[in-house]
């Protein structure tokens, strides 16, 4: 299919903006949806692991930027048990 | 180790940011610590330890829940019928 692609572009070259544009949205909604699904948020083994948010450490980014949160300096607040 | 918690349940203001949740939406944090309040107490009285350290999730789940929800939950926990792991 991609030799197809390539043949139809070399035919008409404006098709090569189109292409481009086609799989960094496509790329990008799928990686996306990669990163949701191996979040800690989902909970895809309810009889193994439960609750995969648990497992975090304290100083755990899951946003990509930090305006006010001093990340590094986190600990876990709660008593042990 | 309970001197650090008895000094922050002391100084305690609200609940405070928890990088598990770190969304707008919030109530996954209140249901956990709702359930860490209970596993904690579970834990700690089966080991014939003080239970008061668990304070600490009863002070954040109590700021950050609906009453209506709490109410909802202690009489569920107290029927039994309640459906989160404790």
């Amino acid at each position: 299919m991609f030799r197809l692609l390539a043949r139809q572009a070399k035919k008409n070259p404006g098709l090569i903006p189109q292409f481009f544009f086609i799989s960094l949205g496509l790329g990008g909604a799928s990686l996306y949806l990669v990163r949701l699904a191996v979040s800690p948020y989902v909970v895809w083994n309810k009889k193994n692991n439960p609750e995969p948010w648990s497992k975090l450490d304290p100083s755990y980014q899951y946003k990509f930027v930090a305006v006010t949160t001093d990340y590094k300096n986190l600990k876990k607040d709660g008593p042990d048990y | 180790m309970s001197d650090a918690i008895e000094e922050k349940i002391k100084n305690y203001r609200t609940a405070p940011f928890d990088a598990r949740f770190p969304n707008t939406n919030q109530t996954r944090n209140c249901f956990q610590n709702y359930l860490d309040f209970h596993r904690c107490n579970n834990a700690l009285s089966a080991k014939g330890q003080d239970v008061s350290p668990c304070q600490w999730y009863q002070r954040v789940y109590k700021s950050l829940c609906p009453m209506s929800w709490v109410g909802k939950w202690d009489d569920q926990v107290a029927d039994g019928s309640f459906p989160g792991r404790v």
